[in-house]
Formats: structure tokens, C-alpha cells, sequence
């Protein structure tokens, strides 16, 4: 049992799934925003609750966090941060297919945000023969410090993070983000069970 | 006759009747949209806000029936519902509105139209997705209540930088200012001049007039000053009848100058009182940032010791000096 509460074949299960429906959600992606997109296979880790913020501010100060819930059936639930640097949203509204003049710098962030977490989640619902449904994604207050002091608001408490790296390599946009899933400790039995199921089926 | 058919079916039926019911009652818009964004349905909620006739608008086109939803990119947006089989949201956060419906607070809220969160689903019709729902939900109030807690907070900074009886910057936001003042002028080698005044006699005055006259003077005083400023200058009560005044991007000379004409200028501009015209006069030190000052407290200093000077040379005044041994005297 390590840290995060899962076994070595639970969290090898957990990364398989989520590898494949990363494979899969920028398959969908790349088709949605353009077919010369390239999305890069994304580094998956997963950070425990202390050492999220740690992780996370090594890095420079965000740009812009944006939130948004989501649950499933069998009490899969957590929220999803995609967090933004500067340089990260040049091109935005390019890339997603808008006429710059026809939606907010906010607005872009929030749509792409909403895209990835959902796409991505909806994949990984259907590999585990589940259906998640979503909050509408939120701009979190562009404060600095904003993350740390989300992640002490969060109405409940999360023990596990996966934090996955999105990364679009194409001539014309330069764009990156990183997805943070944060699930709270309920949730992570919920999801042992599942993946005991399917380490069972194997 | 298997009994448990029946029941099932009666169940059925009379789940989707009171599901329909729910539908018309709520305070939520519904409306359906095909895959070519033709109105399939909607619910009573729409058909009452937006006055239209359901006769009329099932089958037509969404952006043909409300032409006020900016087609393009709502286009766009609803394309990711149907190619990604994804949810997609709209806030008022970010557009106040979609869907020009009014709202029921009309008299209460300064908003024209109902401020709305809008979901797009995507709704699946045997493993295709057919169509999308879209959801409107009221967000008026909160959009309203929002805003009202914005005024009341951009109310709260605006009290925290001034000072109740003059209306120009309190002592603890124009120090700020001034540290970050000094801290541009040395980064982007600007100049950077200070000036520093005093009330003459401000005692007597309101000895004389009483403190409600002192108090008409250093109001009257702030008012006129203040408009002999630049925007970007920095002008702060810094003490009881003492004010300061920040010059970015000014050298001592153009300091001295408007110096001379705020010194004139209040001298000039007798201040009514009950039946009385007070003529106020000030006394004024002005300094510009040396090389040497590693500090903007050393600024102050230096204003503060010409003004000093101008002080005991007679009031009514100004006197400047960027160092100590070089304060020279330049009015009477």
C-alpha cells in the first residue's frame, strides 16, 4: 500500500485507463479542433495531497485555474483544474475553430477547459462502464496564490491528485496545459472497487 | 393477462405525464435542437419569456427564431456537443446573456434581459447522438447580487486609500504610492520629485474661526490644488494640515514651478466661511531623488527639511533642496 492508497496493480490498472483514454480523447480532439493537431501521448502522475501544491508552485505562478466538478455513477466523483501559464493561450481562439473577436480571453480558456476535462472523462466513463456528468467550468479569481488557496476552500477533502500534462504540438499553436483531477478519498475507494473488477475480468 | 405488464405500463405512462408536467413548470428553459439546429421543442418556461408561439417556431432554425444568438460561434460551440458528445456551458459570468427573455425582476435590477447560465447536452439516440438540449436557467439575481457586492467592495478600496475630510489620498496609500514610485524612477532612471506643504498658522486659524472653519480651509485647499495636478501625480494628506504631493517623471525645476503656482495660487483664493473670507497661505519644501537616496523615506526627508527652511524664512513660500548642503531659497 503506498502512499495514495492504492496497490501497485491498482494504480498500473488506473494509469492503463487513463493512457487509453487520453489516446482516445485526443483522437476525438484532434478531429474536433483540426486534423493537423497533434496531442502528444500525456505524462501522467499522481501526487498525493501534500505535495500537490508543492508540485504545482514549482512551477511559475499560473496564469489562469479553471475548475469544474464532476461525478459518476458508483460515487466516482472529483474536480478537474486545468492550469494555465501565460504563454500558454496566444492562439486559443485559433485553435478552437473562434474568430478572436467572438469570445472573451476567458471565455476561450473556459471553452477549452470544458472540452478537455470532458472529452477526456467521458472516455474513461465508458472504458469502466460509467456515465459522468459535469458542473459548469469556472474561472477560479485571477489572484496569485489563487490555486493554493482553492485547493484549502475545496468543500471536501481530496487525498488523490492525478496530474496530467496536455501538451499540442503543431506548427501554428503553441499550447499547453496541465490537468489536475483531484479526488477525494470516498471517491478512491470507489474507484478501487472498480478497478479490482476489472483486474478480475483480466 | 400478466397484471405486473399492466402496472408497468400504467407506471409508465403516468411517470411521463407528470415528467412532462415538471417540464412546463420548470424555472429552467428547455429547448431541443436537432443536429441542423431546427427547434424540435421547448418548454412552457420559453414560450411564455420569449412570447413566441410554439406553432410558429418548431421545425424553424434556432438562429432563425431567435436572431439575436450570435450564429457563428454558437455554431462552433454546438458542433463540439455533436462531434465530442461532450456538455458544453455558457456563463453569465462571461455573456450576460444568450437568449434576449426578459426577467422577473425588471424594477429591482438594472439588467435589460434575464442573465443566464446556459448547458448544452448532447442527447444519445441509440449509441447517435440526434440532438441537443439546451438548458436556460435564470441567473438574474445572482448576476445582480454580484454586482452589488462588487460596487459595495471597489466602494471599501476606494475608502481604504482616502481621507474622509479632504477626498484626496490618505497618509498610508500615498506612501505606497511613493514607494512605488521610487521604485519605477530607479528602475527606469526617471526622475522623481516630491513636494511637501504646510498650512501657515493653521493653530490661530482656527482659533479664530473654529475647527468647522479649519476644516472648510484644508477641504477647500485639497480642491484647489487638486486641480492644478496631473493625472499621474500623487496627492495625499500626509498629516493634520500637512499634505504631499508625488511628481513622477519630473525634475526638480518643474517641481519648483508648480510649486510657485500652487504657493500663489492658494494665497490668490480667499476661502468663504460663514461671513468671512479666509485668506490661507502655505509654506512648501520640494525635493528631487539624488543618486544617493537608497531610500524613498529620504525623499520626504529632504521636502521636509526645505520646507523647514521656508517655514522660518517667513512662510508663504517655497524652498527647495535635493541634499541637505544644497537648499537654496527661491521665492519670498
Amino acid at each position: 500500500m503506498n502512499k495514495l492508497h492504492l496497490s501497485e496493480d491498482e494504480q498500473d490498472c488506473l494509469q492503463e485507463l487513463i493512457n487509453v483514454a487520453m489516446g482516445q480523447a485526443s483522437d476525438q480532439l484532434a478531429r474536433y479542433l483540426d486534423s493537423f493537431v497533434y496531442l502528444k501521448v500525456p505524462s501522467i502522475e499522481s501526487v498525493d495531497a501534500d505535495s500537490l501544491a508543492t508540485t504545482l508552485d514549482q512551477q511559475q505562478a499560473a496564469m489562469a485555474v479553471v475548475s469544474q466538478g464532476f461525478f459518476g455513477y458508483e460515487g466516482i466523483r472529483g474536480e478537474a483544474l486545468l492550469v494555465y501559464q501565460d504563454e500558454d493561450s496566444e492562439r486559443l481562439a485559433d485553435l478552437l475553430g473562434y474568430e478572436p473577436d467572438e469570445l472573451s480571453k476567458d471565455e476561450q480558456l473556459i471553452d477549452i477547459s470544458s472540452i478537455l476535462t470532458t472529452t477526456f472523462l467521458n472516455v474513461f466513463a465508458s472504458q469502466i462502464e460509467n456515465q459522468i456528468s459535469y458542473s459548469a467550468p469556472k474561472l477560479l479569481p485571477s489572484r496569485a496564490n489563487s490555486l493554493s488557496e482553492h485547493l484549502e476552500q475545496l468543500t471536501f477533502n481530496w487525498d488523490l491528485a492525478l496530474k496530467v500534462n496536455i501538451n499540442y504540438q503543431v506548427t501554428d499553436y503553441s499550447f499547453n496545459c496541465n490537468m489536475v483531477l483531484l479526488i477525494p478519498e470516498t471517491a478512491i475507494n470507489n474507484i478501487k472497487v472498480v478497478l479490482n473488477r476489472i483486474l478480475e475480468e483480466l | 393477462m400478466n397484471p405486473g405488464v399492466l402496472t408497468d405500463e400504467v407506471t409508465k405512462k403516468f411517470a411521463e405525464k407528470l415528467s412532462s408536467k415538471i417540464t412546463d413548470q420548470l424555472n429552467t428553459g428547455i429547448l431541443i435542437l436537432d443536429t441542423d439546429f431546427n427547434i424540435v421543442m421547448w418548454n412552457s418556461f420559453l414560450e411564455v419569456h420569449s412570447t413566441k408561439v410554439s406553432n410558429d417556431i418548431i421545425g424553424k432554425n434556432v438562429f432563425e427564431v431567435f436572431s439575436e444568438l450570435p450564429e457563428r460561434w454558437l455554431s462552433r460551440k454546438l458542433s463540439s456537443v455533436l462531434q465530442l458528445g461532450t456538455p458544453n456551458f455558457c456563463s453569465w459570468e462571461q455573456r450576460r446573456h444568450l437568449f434576449e427573455l426578459p426577467h422577473t425582476r425588471p424594477i429591482t435590477t438594472d439588467c435589460e434581459f434575464m442573465a443566464q447560465n446556459c448547458t448544452f447536452l448532447p442527447m444519445e439516440e441509440s449509441g447517435k447522438i440526434e440532438y441537443i438540449s439546451i438548458l436556460i436557467e435564470d441567473a438574474t439575481d445572482v448576476c445582480h447580487y454580484q454586482g452589488q457586492l462588487q460596487k459595495a467592495l471597489d466602494k471599501l478600496a476606494l475608502m481604504s486609500r482616502i481621507d474622509g475630510l479632504t477626498q484626496i489620498y490618505n497618509r498610508k496609500h500615498w506612501q505606497e504610492s511613493l514607494e512605488q514610485e521610487f521604485a519605477k524612477a530607479r528602475r527606469h532612471d526617471k526622475a522623481l520629485s516630491l513636494i511637501m506643504f504646510d498650512l501657515d498658522n493653521f493653530k490661530q486659524l482656527n482659533d479664530h474661526y473654529g475647527h468647522q472653519g479649519g476644516d472648510q480651509v484644508l477641504i477647500e485647499i485639497s480642491k484647489t490644488i487638486g486641480n492644478l495636478l496631473r493625472v499621474e501625480d500623487v496627492f495625499g494628506r500626509y498629516g493634520g494640515e500637512e499634505f504631499a504631493v508625488i511628481l513622477p517623471e519630473t525634475s526638480i525645476l518643474g517641481a519648483i514651478e508648480l510649486a510657485e503656482r500652487i504657493c500663489q495660487t492658494v494665497a490668490n483664493t480667499p476661502i468663504k466661511f460663514k461671513e468671512s473670507n479666509i485668506i490661507a497661505t502655505v509654506s512648501i519644501g520640494v525635493a528631487q531623488l539624488t543618486e544617493r537616496d537608497s531610500h524613498f523615506e529620504s525623499l520626504i526627508m529632504h521636502a521636509d527639511d526645505a520646507l523647514y527652511i521656508a517655514k522660518n524664512n517667513g512662510r508663504n513660500q517655497v524652498c527647495s533642496g535635493s541634499d541637505n548642503e544644497l537648499l537654496k531659497q527661491v521665492s519670498a
